[in-house]
Parts: C-alpha cells; structure tokens; sequence
C-alpha cells in the first residue's frame, strides 16, 4: 500500500506542476487521505460517496482545462481518475492496477518534455512503480480481499529486490530500443501541443514579441558544421518571412506557402550542417540564408526561402541542410509582389512617411538611401535594449522620432515602414542570429533567446538583399549576441558560472538528443548499416530483435539459475561439507534432494563390499543430530573428529 | 439454458480427458514426492494481471512508437524487461525445488486432512512466496535458502476410507505477479479417512446373550477362577489354596469372576442404523466414547473378532477396519 501510493505520487509529480492549481491540489489531498486513511485504518468510503466523488472530479478537470481536449486534459483526467481510484483502493487487483498504471503515466509525461533531467524521473518512477508491484505481491493470498493494514516488510531489502529487478531488465530494454522496428510514418495524426505554453518564435511579429523571449534560456536548436563555423554574419537562421503589415502587427504573405519558383544551386560556398531542432510546434525549419534543401523527409522550400516541414515539429527532429549564402533572390519582382513590398496602413505614421518621401527626393540610389539611413541609426541616439514600450497608432513614428529605443523588432519594423515609405520594397524576416560556440561539443547551441529579427529590401540588380538594422545601432549584437548588449542579469542567478553550468549541461543534452532522442527509423537503418546489415525490411529487424533478446536472456537466465555453493554456518557443517567433496572425488555423489541419511542408506545399499558403509551412515545420524538437533559442543566436536578421520575404503 | 448445457458438455469433456491430462504430466518427469521439480514439469503463463499489464504496454508501445517517442519508448520495454525477468523469476523460483516427503495424518469424513508436504531448498536461494493450491484453497509459504519447510495444505474429505488425493498444484507468481509458474504433484500414498463418528450414537449395547456390563465388575463372585490373591479376614476356607499357601509361605485365596465381564463386544451385524455407512458411523462414535473411558472392547466385523483389548492403538486398529470396510 505504501509504496502504491509512494509510485503514483511519484509519477504524477511532474505532471501536477503543468495542472491548473486546483486540479493538482485535488490529486494531492486524495493521495494524502489515502495514506492517512492506511494508516489509521479507516473505514471505506461509501458507495454513493465514490460516485459521487469521481463524477465531481471529472467535472472539475473539463471545467479546469476550459473544455478543451488535448493530450494535457487526457492526462488529468488519468491522473484524476487514479487519484479517484484510490479511494477504493482495498484490493490487490486495485493496487495492482494502480502500480501498474503509473508506467503508464511516466511514459505520457514524455508525450510533452524528453529532456534529459527525465531520465531521473523515469529510474525513479520505474523503481518506486516496481517496489510497490513486488510489495502487493508479498500479501498473503488470505488476505486479497482486505489489506487495511499495510503489510510492510523492510523498505531496504524491497529497494534492492526491486532495484536488481530493474538492473536485469536494462539489457531487454535496451536490446529491444535499438531493434525495435521503428515507424517511418505516424500510423496515426501528430499531437499539436509540445511547447507547454511556453512561446517560441511565433509567425507574426508584433512589438515586444521577440523581446520576450530574451528571457527563455531554453534551446531553440543545435547545429554542427561540416567544415566549421562560418563566419558570424551568416549565421541568421531564417524563420517566416513576414509581408503584410496593419501599423502594429507583421504578418507573413498568403503567397509565402508557395514552392520556391527556382532552385538555390550549390556552389563552392555552400555551407553543410546537421541541425538538431527543439520543438516548436510550427511548421518551418530553421536555415541559413539561402536554404538549397534539407533531408528531412516531407520537407520543402517556400517561395520566401524558408524550409518548412509539412507537419508541425512537435518532436525532437534532426536534419541536414545545404545553405548558398551568395544566392540571387528574385532577380525580377513581380508587378503583385511590388505592390505587396510596398503597402503601408493607411493614415499612419506621418512623419514616417514624410522621412520617406524626403529621403526618396535626396537619394536617388537606393543603396545610398539605405546606407544613409542606417547611418542615422548609428549616429543619432539610438538604443538597443529591452525596453518594450507600447506603441500607439502611429508606432514608427513614435519609434524613430520620441522613443528611439527599443528591440530588433522595433528597428526592424519601423526601418521596413520608412522604406516603403521611400518606395524600396522591403520585407521583416524573424529567426535567430549567432548562437553559442560551445567549443568542447563542437555545435553552435542557438536559444530562444537569440531570436532576432531584421529585414531584407529589394534592389535592383541584387534581389532580395538582408538589412539588419539592429546592426547599424548595435554591431555587438551580431558579433557577441544578444547577452552581451543588455547589461544586467536577466532572470535570478544569471551569474557567469550559473550560465557556465547551463552551457556545459546543454553539451550533455545535446548528447543526449543526438543519440537518444533523435534515433528514428533511419538512424536505425544506418545503425544496421553499419553494423553490415543493409536494407533489412521490418519482419527481418525483428528476427533480428529476437535473436538479439535471445542472447542477452540467456546469460540472465544462467546467472538467475546458478547453483549457489551453500556456506557453511558452522564447523560441523564444513566438516561434513569436506567429506562430501572427498567422496565425490571417489565418485560417490550425493544427490541434491537426498538427506545426509538417505545419502548413507544408498551408498551402503550400492556398495555393500565397502567396509566404511555402516560407518559412514552412523556419521550421517550424527550429523543429522549435531546440524538439525539441539546445539551441543561434545558431540559436534566428536563428528568433526570422526568426518576427519573417516576415509573411504 | 444452453450456457448450462454447454457447461455441462465441457465438464464430461474435461472428465473424460482428466486421466489423459495426468497421465501426460507425469510422464514428464516424477511427480510424486521425493521429487525435484526440472524444468520439464514447470508450466510459466502470464496472471490475469499480467495480461492488463501487457494490454497497458501495448497502449504505450502504440502510443511512443507513432510519436516516436523514445523516453516513451525506453519506458514501455523497461517494463517488457520487468516482465521477461518476471517470467523468469519465476520459473527459478521453482526450478530445483525438493518435495522430500508429504504425509497426512488420518482423519474422520468430512474434517480436512491436514496435508504436510515438506520442501527443501538444495540451490542455496530463498524461495519466497510459493503456494500450494488444491480445490480453490492456497496457503502460501516461503523456503529459506539450503533450507527446509513444512507447508500444510488442508484438503477436504467426504467419503471414508483410503482418500487418494488429486494433483495438488505448486505455484508462485513472485516477483511481480505478473507471471505464474506452477507445477503439479501427486502426494505420496493416501490419507486413511475414517468414517464419521455419528453425533449422537445410542447406548451402547449391554446385552446381545452374552454378560456385557458397563461397570467394572471387581466385586461380583461368579464361577470362574480368576487370580490368587492374599487372603483376608472373611475369606471363606474353601477358597484358600493351600497347595500354593505352602509353596508362598503365606495364605492364599482363590479368587473368581463372572467370565467376560470387563469388556464390550461391538458387533458390526448387531449395530444398530438403517444401512452400512450409518452403523459404522455409530460403531465409530462407539470405539472413540469406549477409548476415552479407557475400557476394553472387542469389534466385530464379519466373524472376525479384534480384541479384547483397549488404548489408541487399539482404536486406531479398530477405526481403520472400519474405515476399510
């Protein structure tokens, strides 16, 4: 009982920290009346009482989650249901099906975070489910009905039967991960959630929502290159491009889905890496400008050059893409896209407009127009920091005129509004710049934190062309990343050593994505090919899987079987145990299920010619006396004397 | 009603297949004690339990597979693993067992005769949790490590005589439940059953033409001569020995008794009951009342007398007849 109710607290823990309060306060106080209820051995709750109770709970959980159903409402209900189990819990079956049931719950709990802190909730989940499965086992069979009062035997040895149980099964369960035939394709539809409520980057940009998530030290993703990192001013890991712009919120085009109209070649330049992408829930696939292709499966390049996935990422996923960074992007606008990198809200930003319109009769180069501009940025004073004020409905304005301090979205916004203004297409692309260089583990470990956003304008003879007007305010973002131009600690204990820390345990999870996360359908089909198996179908990896269990089971098994040599408790037994093995060297074997008498009987009824029968016999009574008597010093001193001298003749 | 039919038809199935099914157990291997139970005799299948287990693992398999999961994963055949250890858990939990001997002590129809069957461990590991079931009964025990156990498993009787007890089932599910190895035996021999005493058995006979008093005679003088004793004032002369009083140096009388006064003839045709079963019950519930009292009987039993003689051996000589009758 104990430990049933020890594993359920233990499975849903991390579960209740993602329930709204009132649902895990239920769970809670169930599981606490439970426990007292063993222990002072209350009576049970009457019928009526538990019906009523479990439909209260029910409702209480649709009511909490709003109605909506999802994979976190279907695991409160479980929760809830279990916790509403125990107050019947009176039986082994119940307290089997409880203890059973938390694995199932440590296994959903992965449905929402496979981080590698898991691991500890997985072993200790595991062995806490297995220690109460092996203490329902120990009550008597006369009690199945009732067991009020909890049988408890000590804590220690059922840790360690359970604890070795665990041990023995690691070699099954491991054999099994790496054999078991994987699914290529989902038999069925993907979950939508896996972020938590926590936000990544989102497919609109509004002001403050990249500054947000400067906080968020969570990963974003990971990246290896093939030949080393590139130089930071290509790392813009491109996300949506954005096109349609209603005075305060960016937006991406209705046309941005579309295919690319033509390939991104390859070239001498071309950089190779392996990305390693958290998820986000979103379609798109993070890439360095110009993303030529990716080889995740059902992936594709969009129109506007961003890698999209034809499902949202609601699972760690792996992939190796091939960027040109000196890619010509749309060497000819067409008339519709002109017209859509042009449109501004109407009767906003005045002063905006009328920048633009000046700067368009001052400049009549657009390179010039632009370098001109940016060097305002630079020389005026602007600020580059957190600060996220709200913008009213003149926000560029309000921007580049009042405020003049603000986040890359800000810039970035208010920089794309002036230029249509001025009459340069531009467009707002968001993603992440730079990362962290984490020199031991060889990857570039890019966090939300590093989202970023900046523009791209469209000149003549150049196509699309990026702008980062971040970097005319702030070079030291783009080379050192955003840590570095925001004095002052983000969040309680953001010391050096703390991030230190963080950093090398992101080494460690990246370890553990790469291997144990990502290992999918193909990466056990190259495992295989490695292993000089090639192209085995599904039935073959199984056999394969088998065979595999086969070899790992049986040296368990031997080891399980083993004969252990019994220890002599006392110089009697040694002795005895010495003249057996002397007549074993005679060939005289005595049989595991014999007595010491029986032993004696047969040998002197198979050897009647021997002289020593009657007295070996009369040594196996004595021994029997001294083993399994009454404790007495003579006569075991006088059958050790005895066994010693006694020899076969 | 056709549930009932179908049952019954199962039940003369399994009847007529039953000898089949114990002959083909105990050509795998002994089956009686002193045995070792090998691996040829243990059976290993899943509890029910164990089949709600494998269904939850499914879902989960299921469940991680399409997400591909792999935590999930890792967590489903951790727990395949736990289950393969089961089953072999607890198969070692029987393999190498020793049934040195099994015996039961008499007793009376429709008590439970107390089966000792006495196990030994020779592989030097505790054998916790084993059970031995027969009948829907189970009692549970455990055998030390190169140790010895005594379990006792009660099985009903309902018929006197020699009771031949069925395969009695050996079984463990340790660790976890999930698994149940089990192997069958037959006991050694057969448990005497005597019959049942009746609960409320007339008198006991005190005629049937012969002097058969329920008190012990001493004083009654009768006509045949009994022992020599010493004489005493009163005694009269006729009844000195002098040929002995001379021989002894001292005076000697002749003492007499009623002939046969000092027990009871219990005979099975006299008895009184309505047919065999109710006058053994009587005679039974007759032997056990003249024991107690510590008198002397003789039983009848088809012209063959047993006795005169009395104590528990000669109860249990008497009990035994009868229950073999």
């Amino acid at each position: 009982m104990s430990w049933t109710l020890a594993a359920l607290f233990v499975a849903v823990l991390p579960h209740l920290l993602f329930m709204p309060a009132p649902v895990s306060i239920t769970i809670l106080a169930l599981l606490g009346w439970r426990a007292l209820a063993a222990w002072k051995a209350w009576r049970p709750l009457p019928g009526w009482l538990r019906l009523v109770l479990t439909l209260g709970l029910f409702a209480l959980v649709l009511v909490a989650y709003g109605g909506m159903w999802g994979r976190r409402t279907a695991t409160a209900l479980l929760c809830v249901m279990l916790a509403a189990k125990l107050t019947e819990m009176y039986r082994i079956r119940d307290l089997r099906l409880v203890a059973s049931v938390c694995f199932f719950l440590i296994a959903t709990q992965f449905l929402f975070s496979e981080r590698m802190i898991y691991l500890f909730y997985l072993a200790a989940g595991c062995l806490v489910a297995t220690m109460a499965l092996y203490q329902i086992q120990q009550i008597p069979p006369e009690r199945v009905e009732r067991i009020d009062r909890p049988v408890a035997p000590d804590p220690r040895l059922t840790a360690r039967a359970a604890g070795s149980m665990l041990a023995l099964a690691l070699p099954v369960a491991l054999i099994m991960f790496v054999l078991f035939p994987r699914l290529s394709e989902p038999l069925w539809g993907l979950p939508e959630q896996a972020m938590d409520g926590r936000t990544g980057l989102g497919d609109f940009m509004s002001p403050g929502s990249i500054a947000n998530l400067f906080i968020d030290d969570t990963p974003a993703f990971r990246a290896t290159f093939e030949d080393g990192l590139p130089d930071r001013q290509y790392l813009y890991w491109r996300g949506p491009v954005l096109w349609n712009f209603d005075g305060n919120t960016w937006r991406p085009g209705y046309h941005s889905d579309r295919p690319a109209e033509q390939p991104v070649p390859i070239t001498d330049n071309s950089i190779r890496y392996r990305i390693q992408l958290e998820p986000h829930e979103r379609r798109w696939l993070l890439g360095l400008d110009h993303p030529v292709r990716s080889s995740l499966p059902e992936s594709s390049v969009t129109s506007d050059h961003v890698l999209v996935s034809r499902h949202p990422v609601t699972g760690l996923v792996q992939y190796d893409v091939i960027s040109t960074p000196d890619f010509f992007d749309t060497p000819v606008l067409t008339s519709f896209q002109r017209r859509l990198a042009l449109s501004l809200p109407e009767g906003r930003n005045p002063r905006t407009l009328a920048l633009g319109a000046e700067l368009r009769e001052r400049y009549g180069d657009d390179r010039e127009l632009i370098a001109s501009v940016l060097r305002w940025f630079s020389e005026e004073a602007f600020y580059y920091n957190l600060s996220t004020a709200p913008l009213g409905r003149h926000g560029a304005d309000e921007f580049l005129f009042d405020l003049r301090t603000g986040y890359c979205e800000y810039y970035a916004s208010a920089f794309a509004v002036l230029m249509r203004a001025a009459g340069i297409p531009t467009r707002v692309v968001t993603g992440y710049q730079g990362g962290f260089w984490h020199e031991s583990g060889g990857y570039l470990l890019v966090r939300q934190g590093d989202a970023h956003a900046w523009n791209e304008v469209w000149l003549e003879g150049l196509g699309w062309t990026r702008v980062d007007p971040t970097s005319a305010v702030s070079p030291l973002r783009i080379e050192q990343g955003a840590r570095s131009v925001v004095s002052g600690g983000r969040f309680l204990l953001d010391w050096p050593w703390v991030r230190d820390m963080l950093n090398r345990y992101d080494r460690l999870q990246h370890i553990w994505n790469n291997w144990v996360l990502g290992f999918n359908a193909d990466r056990q089909r190259n495992f295989l090919k490695r292993l000089g198996l090639p192209d085995l179908n599904t039935l073959s990896i199984a056999m394969l899987m088998l065979a595999g269990l086969a070899l790992v089971i049986a040296p368990i098994f031997l080891v399980l079987l083993k004969v252990r040599e019994t220890r002599p408790t006392s110089a009697a037994q040694r002795a005895w145990m010495n003249l057996l093995r002397r007549l074993r060297r005679r060939g005289l074997r005595k049989l595991p299920q014999e007595t010491p008498d029986e032993f004696a009987r047969r040998i002197a009824a198979e050897q009647q010619t021997a002289s020593a029968a009657p007295a070996l016999l009369e040594l196996a009574q004595l021994y029997s006396r001294v083993h399994y008597g009454p404790p007495r010093q003579e006569m075991s001193e006088e059958f050790i004397d005895r066994a010693r001298r006694f020899s076969w003749r | 009603m056709i549930r009932a039919a179908i049952g019954t038809g199962s039940d003369r199935l399994r009847a007529r297949l039953a000898p089949h099914f114990d002959r083909w157990i105990q050509r795998r291997g002994r089956s009686q004690p002193p045995m070792r139970v090998v691996y040829r005799q243990i059976y290993v299948l899943p509890t029910r339990f164990g089949w709600l287990l494998g269904l939850l693992m499914f879902g989960m398999l299921m469940g991680s597979l399409n997400f591909n999961n792999n935590l999930g994963l890792l967590t489903t055949f951790i727990v395949a693993g736990l289950a393969v250890n089961s089953m072999l858990m607890a198969y070692r939990n029987l393999h190498g067992l020793i049934l040195a001997r099994s015996s039961a002590s008499p007793v009376f129809a429709g008590q439970h005769a107390e089966l000792h069957v006495s196990f030994r461990d020779a592989d030097g590991r505790e054998r916790p949790n084993l059970e031995l079931a027969s009948g829907g009964r189970i009692v549970r025990f455990s055998v030390p490590a190169a140790n010895t156990t005594d379990a006792r498993l009660p099985l009903p009787t309902q018929r006197r005589g020699w009771f031949k007890p069925g395969r009695i089932r050996l079984q463990t599910s340790h660790p976890l439940g999930l698994f149940e190895a089990w192997c069958w035996f037959w006991p050694e021999g057969q448990i005497l059953v005597w019959p049942r005493p009746a609960d409320h058995p007339p008198a006991l006979p005190s005629s049937g033409g012969q002097a058969l008093g329920r008190r012990r005679q001493r004083d009654m003088e009768g006509d045949n001569f009994h022992a020599l004793r010493a004489w005493r004032e009163g005694d009269p002369l006729h009844r000195i020995a002098w040929k002995a009083s001379q021989h002894h140096q001292t005076l000697l009388s002749r003492e007499f008794r009623e002939e046969q006064a000092e027990h009871l003839l219990l005979d099975l045709d006299r008895t009184p009951g309505r047919h065999l079963e109710e006058k053994l019950s009587i005679l039974t519930a007759w032997v056990l009342m003249l024991e107690r009292e510590g008198q002397q009987w003789t039983l009848r039993l088809g012209g063959s007398d047993h006795g005169p003689a009395s104590g528990r051996e000669h109860a249990h000589h008497c009990l035994r007849l009868l229950a073999e009758r």
